[in-house]
C-alpha cells in the first residue's frame, strides 16, 4: 500500500516496504506489513487508526526509535533503516523531533531547561541554544513561565513545552504521539492550531498520530492504517 | 555536568540527606581510626616507641613485661649467642605514685642502657643523667607528669623527677616512666625492702655487627625453649589484647566498608527507578546512554566527595582531643586511604544504577514509559 505526497521536493519522510515483526514466544506477530508513505516537506500528515493499528510503530521507525525488520526508511534524505543504536542516537538528536503521547518533560528541569536539555545531550551550541529556547518558549506564549518546573504548569502549557522541545534541534520532521489525548477538547484544538502554526512557519513536516478523527482538520492529509497495513 | 547539577538543585533535601549521612559514616570511620590507634598506642606505646631492636621474654611470661623473668641462666643463654650484640636488662613495675598531689598507678620501665630500652626520642627535656630521674609520656604531662614534676613512690616515698618527655610512650593506658635501672631496683626495694635484687623482666638486645634484628630473634629461639625473643614491632603487635583489639576494630570498619557502598548503591538505584521515565524521555529524544551514565557517576562522585568533606571537618577538631586516657591524631594515612576506598566503594555501587539506565530502551517512551 502507498500514501504519497503530492510535492516533489526532497521528501521528509520516505518509507519503502516498511515491515516490522515482533517474535512472542514461538509466534511472529506483523506489527506493520510493508507499509509506503511519503511525507513531502512542509506537510502534516494525520496518521489514523484504531488502538493497536500499529501507527506508534510507524512513527517510532520513522522517528528512529524502533529499526524495522524489512524495507527502507529516508528521512530528509537520510537512509536511516541500516543504522545501528548509535546512530540512531545520533540521528534523533539531530533530526527529528518528538511529542509523546502524554505529558512528558523532566520533572526536575524547568521550561527553559527541557528546551536546553536537547542542546546539551546533543549538539552543544550553548548561546545559540540558549537564544533558540527563549525565542520558541516566547513564540509559545510561555516566556513567563520559563523558570517553572513542569509540576507548576498546566496541561496545555507542558504540552506547549513539550512541543517547544521539539523544536529545538530544528529538525525536519516533528513526530507527535497523540498529541492532544490529555487534554479537553478546546485546549486540543489550541494545541493543534499550535502545533500548525509553528510547522508551517518553519516549514518543518510533521505526523499527527491520532484516533480522534477531530485532529485530521489541522492536517494536510490524512493516512489511516488498519492492523499494520496503510490504507492507500 | 548539565543534569547531574541541575538535579542535585532541585532535590537538595534527598540529596543533602545522602551527604549528610555519608558525612557522618566517613566522621565515624575516622574517628574510630584515631580511636584504634590512639587505644593501641597507649596499650603498646611504650614498647614500640623504645631504642632496643629486640625484646627476649622468658615464655611463660607469655609475651607480657611484667610477667616475664629472665633467670640468669636465661641471661647467660642470651649473652652468649653469637647474633647477638649489646644486651641490657629491662626491669618493669606497677607502681602507685603520688603525682600533683594526687595518687595514680604508674609504670616504671628501667633500663640500662639508653640504647636498650629508654625512649627513642624526646619530644621535650633531656634524658636521665642520674638515678632518680625520668623520661613521662607527654600525653601525661598535664597530670602531674611534666618535666621538673616529682612523682613519689608509694608506700615507701622514692621521689622521681620527670626530666624529659617523649611521645606516645605509654605502657597499658597509664602514666608510664623510663627511668635508669637502678631507679627501677630502687622504686621495687621501696615498695618492699625486702625485694633484694629484683630479676630483670626481659632483655634489650642489640643484634651482633653484620646480623639483623630477625638473625637475632632466630638464633635467640633457637638456642632455648624458654626464651622468647621478638622485634619491637613483633613485640608491640604480640601483647596480648593487641590483635584483639584490632581484629574488633577491623571489624568495624568492614561493616562500615560496606554500609557505605549500601546506602550508596541503594541511593542512586532507587532514584533512577523513580526518574526512568525522565530518563526513558531523554534517551527517545537523542541523549546518549553514556551521557545519562556519566552524569549518575559524576553524581556520585560529587556525594562522596561531599560527604567525605564534611566527615574530615568534623573528624579534624575531634582527632586533637583526648578521649579519657588516650591521646587521639589526625590520621592522615586513614584520611587517604578511607578517601581512595570510599570513592572507589561509592563509585562502584552506583555502576548497578548505570546499568540499569543503559537497559533503558527508547521505545518505552511511546508506550508510557516516559511517565512511570
Amino acid at each position: 500500500m502507498n500514501a504519497s505526497a503530492s510535492s516533489s521536493a526532497t521528501p521528509a519522510l520516505h518509507m519503502v516496504g516498511v515491515r516490522k515483526v515482533y517474535r512472542v514466544g514461538d509466534e511472529e506477530v506483523v506489527a506493520l506489513d510493508h507499509a509506503d508513505l511519503t511525507v513531502a516537506a512542509d506537510e502534516i500528515v494525520a496518521l489514523v487508526g484504531p488502538s493497536g493499528s500499529g501507527k506508534t510503530t510507524l512513527c517510532s521507525i520513522a522517528g528512529g526509535i524502533l529499526s524495522a525488520t524489512a524495507g527502507s526508511v529516508v528521512v530528509g534524505g537520510e537512509e536511516i533503516s541500516g543504522y545501528n543504536d548509535r546512530q540512531l542516537t545520533t540521528f534523533r538528536q539531530n533530526q527529528v523531533g518528538f511529542v509523546f503521547q502524554t505529558v512528558n518533560l523532566v520533572p526536575f528541569l524547568t521550561a527553559r531547561e527541557n528546551l536546553l536539555v536537547v542542546d546539551e545531550m546533543g549538539r552543544r551550541e550553548g548561546k545559540p541554544a540558549r537564544a533558540r529556547a527563549d525565542r520558541l518558549l516566547e513564540e509559545l506564549g510561555l516566556a513567563d513561565r520559563a523558570q517553572n518546573l513542569p509540576g507548576q504548569l498546566s496541561g496545555g502549557q507542558k504540552q506547549r513545552v513539550a512541543i517547544g522541545r521539539s523544536l529545538m534541534n530544528e529538525p525536519g520532521l516533528v513526530l507527535f504521539d497523540e498529541p492532544t489525548s490529555a487534554l479537553d477538547t478546546e485546549l486540543g484544538a489550541h494545541v493543534m492550531e499550535l502545533i500548525r502554526t509553528e510547522m508551517k512557519a518553519r516549514g518543518t513536516s510533521a505526523i499527527v498520530v491520532t484516533h480522534d478523527e477531530r485532529i485530521t482538520e489541522y492536517c494536510d492529509r490524512t493516512v489511516r492504517i488498519t492492523d499494520g497495513v496503510l490504507e492507500a | 555536568m548539565f543534569l547531574a547539577l541541575k538535579e542535585m538543585r532541585r532535590a537538595k533535601g534527598r540529596f543533602g540527606l545522602l551527604i549528610a549521612a555519608i558525612g557522618m559514616l566517613v566522621f565515624l570511620i575516622l574517628f574510630q581510626q584515631s580511636l584504634q590507634n590512639g587505644l593501641l598506642t597507649s596499650f603498646v606505646g611504650a614498647i614500640r616507641n623504645q631504642s632496643a631492636p629486640v625484646l627476649v621474654y622468658s615464655v611463660d611470661g607469655q609475651r607480657v613485661i611484667q610477667g616475664s623473668i629472665i633467670t640468669p641462666d636465661l641471661e647467660a643463654e642470651v649473652r652468649a649467642d653469637g647474633a647477638v650484640g649489646a644486651v641490657g636488662r629491662i626491669g618493669q613495675g606497677t607502681f602507685t605514685v603520688s603525682a600533683g598531689g594526687e595518687a595514680a598507678d604508674a609504670t616504671v620501665l628501667g633500663y640500662e642502657d639508653r640504647a636498650l630500652g629508654a625512649p627513642t626520642a624526646l619530644t621535650e627535656g633531656r634524658y636521665p643523667d642520674v638515678a632518680g630521674e625520668a623520661v613521662g609520656s607527654d600525653a601525661d604531662a598535664d597530670d602531674g607528669f611534666g618535666i621538673g614534676d616529682t612523682v613519689l613512690v608509694q608506700p615507701g616515698g622514692l621521689a622521681i623527677t620527670i626530666v624529659g618527655l617523649a611521645r606516645d610512650v605509654q605502657l597499658n593506658a597509664g602514666p608510664t616512666l623510663f627511668v635508669p635501672y637502678e631507679t627501677y631496683v630502687s622504686a621495687v626495694r621501696s615498695v618492699n625492702p625486702d625485694a633484694g635484687q629484683p630479676l630483670p623482666n626481659v632483655l634489650a638486645v642489640q643484634p651482633a655487627d653484620g646480623r639483623s634484628a630477625d638473625d637475632a630473634v632466630a638464633s635467640i629461639n633457637s638456642r632455648s625453649d624458654e626464651l622468647d625473643a621478638l622485634t619491637r614491632d613483633d613485640a608491640a603487635d604480640e601483647t596480648p589484647g593487641v590483635a584483639q583489639v584490632r581484629q574488633s576494630f577491623t571489624i568495624i570498619f568492614l561493616l562500615y566498608g560496606l554500609v557505605v557502598p549500601c546506602v550508596t548503591g541503594l541511593f542512586f538505584l532507587i532514584i533512577t527507578f523513580q526518574k526512568s521515565g525522565a530518563l526513558t524521555l531523554l534517551r527517545a529524544i537523542g541523549a546518549p546512554a553514556e551521557r545519562l551514565v556519566g552524569s549518575l557517576l559524576f553524581q556520585a562522585v560529587l556525594i562522596v566527595v561531599a560527604g567525605y568533606a564534611i566527615g574530615l571537618a568534623l573528624y579534624t577538631p575531634v582527632s586533637q582531643q583526648r578521649l579519657g586516657g588516650i591521646p587521639l591524631r589526625f590520621e592522615t594515612g586513614a584520611v587517604l586511604f578511607w578517601a581512595v576506598a570510599l570513592l572507589v566503594l561509592g563509585v562502584g555501587s552506583s555502576l548497578i544504577a548505570a546499568r540499569r539506565v543503559l537497559a533503558i530502551d527508547p521505545i518505552e517512551a511511546t508506550r508510557g514509559g516516559a511517565n512511570r
